[in-house]
């Protein structure tokens, strides 16, 4: 284990490739228009509303985890990173130096999850993260953006999906694990365009990239489960969004009308997508409202919903429980920015024999410490990402749990830094891998017939 | 070319019972029918990662270890993607294209059959190929594929390697659009929403200059004018001209030949609708946020509804401007500002006949499949409709349905449906 002093010292001296070319291209001209041009033409009410009324009562400030993992030191506060990016930046009237700009990506891209936690705790609802995203809509248009976050969202941009993943990669990699899938249920299909299915089933990039035994799972669930589904073979099929939290919000736009359009475009009833936290908080409230959709235009459904209606309406049958003790990780997005967690606690009732529950939980819970595109932000701030998610770790600890739920992409990735860095004995499990071991491997429809 | 006056308009019903093709074979993927409804079609398998294609119940000749993207031409010939020994082609009426790829996607037809197109991927190299021709070159990735009405195949081609996490190299710009294979001069940071002109000469397509400044290229002639964003153009004026939905200052106008167009601005306008070369144009557009209207020639129209307008088109003639929308979660179609309330759960697009006076569209509700003509349901219900079709002389209706495994084909007259 690494000292903590010396990563929060070195947490200032990072050098991120992207951040520093985009800093040296700068001119003082440019750094003042762009920060005037979003704060007067790009803010409206809110944001004056925001800055006006903050008290700075500090009453966020222990609602914040990465303000706890850093010893309380007061520059972690929600309202000092405010304090420190875009109230110096209006008090400068945009007349701020590269130095100044070099830490505002670092707080605005690091030490702010905008994972929203500290605005329940504020008396007037401040809501930091909107602060943070527009420091960081700031960053994007100075392109001091850091490195891997933007080449994730330049894929998204270019290909629609955040991996760079080729269009005959994604159907190939579909076709490969629907073939693999026939082990198991000799006619298990994974039906390509099918117009007029009633689910899409859409999912994040790193699941064909990277771990496409996810979409094995889910085929076998859509399939036991005797449903009329289908994927996208066309862009639109990753609901991902990192352009959300870089504030390239045309990007996530874009993003946004193709996942939707894919949908439309197969007539659909319903978008159930895989477990995601970040991509429900992007098609469900942030691109498709930039759009003019102020809700989903094609019913959105999270895996957590879909899984709880599978489980309880007898869809999909638990042949025995499954016996670790587990815990369970509300992902902010769909928790405090949906309410699933009680289905959540719902469904791992339905699927494991014994739960802790960790604390705080549910809305309360604290973020995983890769939310918010931090992760995303890659290896030259892993380090300072660690050092912020000692008070994670803790929480995770005292559960004393072996196995935790995380249903979420980010929240899983992030969660297994967090354990193997501190050494915490855990193993990370998506609902979908459990409901997969525990499952009869039995079709809904056949069943009823017996 | 849909020939629809050889067709059978006189023959009353004609059934194919497809049920039982279940027995016959391991499974049986989703229906497809041809647009004369005479032939019905399915992927099927025969054998272990055996496939084949089963057309009114007869079976190709030849099978295949995987098939996909079944589809019926305009001209009725059937075509999908195959692969055998792990070598991808097209094939049509079970004869399969000769080059052979390492994969095969975005089957595409003109509307004449005259060409058939598909993305290509050959040794890890990137393009497109037409009536069994690959392009002469090859390019590192290739996206948002488009066939003109006459053939031209053209897409987004990276133009360049990127190495892994390269953001200097992307915003150097190594997109650049390719017809017929051949990559155009400019190349741009993005490229997206190909649009050609009506002979299938020219292209325009939305582009991004930098990271934060869009704009319109015609050709390779970008526009100089830059903008927050754009969605896809159109041209106009027996092509001369190019119009294109464009944002500035957070609000969306329609601009023609980088100059404004029409007067009024959107908080959202796109999926432009053209007729007559211009004559006619109309735009999905939402000037109340969260609400979704249509906007003809700068006037707009006395609807609103809540949730999206998937498809906004004219008919031939351009006496009809056809909405698909939904509202308070129920799909509905919308003629000349006037909508339907048929409030489906689905709903596919209509068709027109020649002479305006039919609108007709297939739609789903509670489970089961309808008809509807006019905005009148016909009483009967189906487990599926397909499109249906309208008699050249514009007074029968080609129902095309499932119903209980079997397939039906039948005319019904005008005046028995409304
Ligand atoms: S949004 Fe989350 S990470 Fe950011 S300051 Fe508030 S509590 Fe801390
Ligand atoms: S709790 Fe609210 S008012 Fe108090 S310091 Fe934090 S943001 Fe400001």
């Amino acid at each position: 284990m690494q000292d903590k002093d010396t990563l929060t010292t070195n947490a200032k001296d990072v050098i991120d490739e992207g951040v520093e070319k985009g800093l040296s291209r700068l001119t003082p001209e440019k750094i003042s228009k762009v920060i005037n041009q979003v704060l007067t033409k790009e803010t409206g009410a809110r944001f004056k509303a925001y800055v006006e009324t903050c008290m700075r009562c500090g009453l966020c400030a222990d609602a914040c985890s990465i303000f706890l993992s850093n010893d309380r030191d007061p520059r972690f506060s929600p309202a000092a990173k405010v304090k420190q990016t875009i109230l110096e930046m209006i008090k400068k009237k945009g007349k701020v130096s590269k130095l100044f700009l070099k830490d505002a990506v670092r707080i605005a891209h690091a030490e702010c999850n905008v994972c929203k936690r500290c605005s329940m705790y504020c008396p007037f609802g401040i809501d930091i993260a909107y602060m943070m995203l527009l420091v960081r809509r700031i960053c994007h248009k100075l392109e001091i953006t850091p490195l891997y976050i933007q080449d994730t969202v330049n894929s998204h941009s270019a290909t629609m999906n955040q991996m760079w993943v080729k269009e005959d990669e994604w159907i190939d990699t579909l076709q490969w694990q629907e073939e693999d899938a026939r082990e198991e249920f000799k006619d298990l299909r994974i039906p390509l365009d099918k117009d007029g299915a009633d689910i899409m089933y859409s999912v994040i990039a790193p699941e064909p990239k990277f771990q496409a035994g996810l979409i094995y799972q889910a085929a076998v669930i859509m399939h036991a489960a005797g449903l009329n589904w289908t994927m996208p073979s066309t862009p639109g099929w990753d609901n991902s969004n990192m352009a959300m939290f870089t504030g390239d919000f045309e990007i996530s736009g874009r993003i946004a009308k193709a996942h939707y359009e894919a949908a439309a475009k197969l007539h659909v009833n319903k978008i159930v997508m895989g477990e995601c936290g970040h991509a429900f908080r992007s098609v469900y409230d942030v691109g498709n409202r930039w759009i003019g959709w102020t809700m989903p235009p094609v019913k959105l459904v999270h895996a957590i919903d879909f899984y709880h209606d599978l489980l309880t309406s007898g869809r999909i049958k638990i042949k025995e429980k499954y016996k670790k003790t587990v815990t369970l990780h509300d992902p902010c997005n769909v928790s405090r920015g949906r309410g699933l967690h009680e289905k959540a606690r719902e469904i791992v009732n339905i699927l494991c024999e014994s739960f802790i529950e960790m604390t705080p939980n549910r809305e309360h819970n604290y973020c995983c410490g890769a939310g918010g595109g931090v992760i995303n932000c890659g290896p030259p701030w892993k380090n300072t990402r660690m050092v912020n998610n000692r008070e994670k770790k803790e929480q995770l600890e005292r559960t004393g749990a072996k196995v935790l739920i995380a249903p979420c992409h980010n929240c899983h990735s992030g969660l297994e830094d967090i354990i193997e860095y501190y050494g915490v004995e855990m193993e990370v499990k998506f609902f979908g891998d459990i409901i997969y071991e525990v499952m009869e491997k039995e079709i809904y429809q056949k069943r009823r017939l017996k | 070319m849909k020939d629809e006056k050889s067709w059978d308009w006189h023959s009353g019903k004609k059934e194919i019972p497809v049920k039982e093709w279940q027995n016959r074979f391991n499974w049986v993927e989703e229906p497809y029918v041809s647009p004369d409804g005479e032939k019905i079609a399915s992927i099927v398998n025969t054998d272990e990662a055996r496939f084949s294609v089963c057309v009114n119940g007869e079976t190709w000749e030849n099978n295949f270890e995987k098939a996909w993207s079944l589809k019926f031409m305009p001209d009725g010939r059937l075509a999908t993607l195959v692969s055998n020994d792990e070598e991808w082609t097209a094939c049509v009426d079970g004869v399969s294209w000769e080059t052979r790829f390492d994969y095969t996607w975005d089957l595409k037809f003109t509307p004449d059959g005259s060409s058939i197109a598909v993305a290509v991927q050959k040794d890890g190299q990137y393009g497109m190929a037409v009536n069994d021709t690959i392009w002469d070159r090859l390019y590192e990735n290739i996206s948002g594929v488009v066939l003109s009405d006459q053939g031209t195949s053209a897409a987004v081609v990276q133009a360049d390697p990127l190495g892994q996490g390269d953001i200097e190299g992307f915003s150097s710009g190594i997109f650049c659009a390719a017809v017929n294979g051949v990559a155009q001069q400019e190349k741009f940071m993005n490229i997206w929403d190909l649009s050609f002109d009506s002979k299938g000469k020219q292209l325009a397509y939305s582009i991004r200059k930098n990271r934060v400044d869009y704009s319109i290229s015609r050709g390779s002639q970008p526009w100089k004018k830059n903008f927050q964003f754009s969605w896809k153009p159109e041209f106009i004026d027996k092509e001369n001209s190019v119009i294109a939905p464009v944002r500035q200052g957070g609000k969306w106008f329609l601009f023609k030949d980088e100059a404004p167009f029409w007067n009024k601005s959107y908080g959202q306008l796109w999926k432009l609708a053209i007729h007559g070369n211009g004559k006619k144009i109309a735009a999905v557009v939402s000037d109340n946020f969260g609400k979704w209207t249509v906007c003809e020639n700068d006037e707009t129209w006395n609807f609103y509804c809540d949730t999206i307008i998937s498809d906004l088109f004219y008919s031939d003639n351009g006496n009809l401007l056809i909405a698909v929308f939904k509202d308070k979660g129920l799909w509905d179609i919308a003629v000349n500002q006037k909508a339907w309330n048929i409030r489906a759960d689905k709903l596919w697009s209509p068709v027109v006949s020649r002479d305006d006076t039919i609108v007709a569209a297939r739609m789903e509700k509670d489970g089961v499949f309808y008809l509807v003509v006019n905005g009148k349901v016909y009483k009967e219900y189906f487990d599926m409709v397909f499109e249906p079709q309208i008699s050249p002389d514009n007074d029968k209706i080609l129902l095309k349905t499932m119903k209980n495994g079997i397939y039906s084909r039948q005319i019904l007259s005008l005046d028995k449906v409304l």
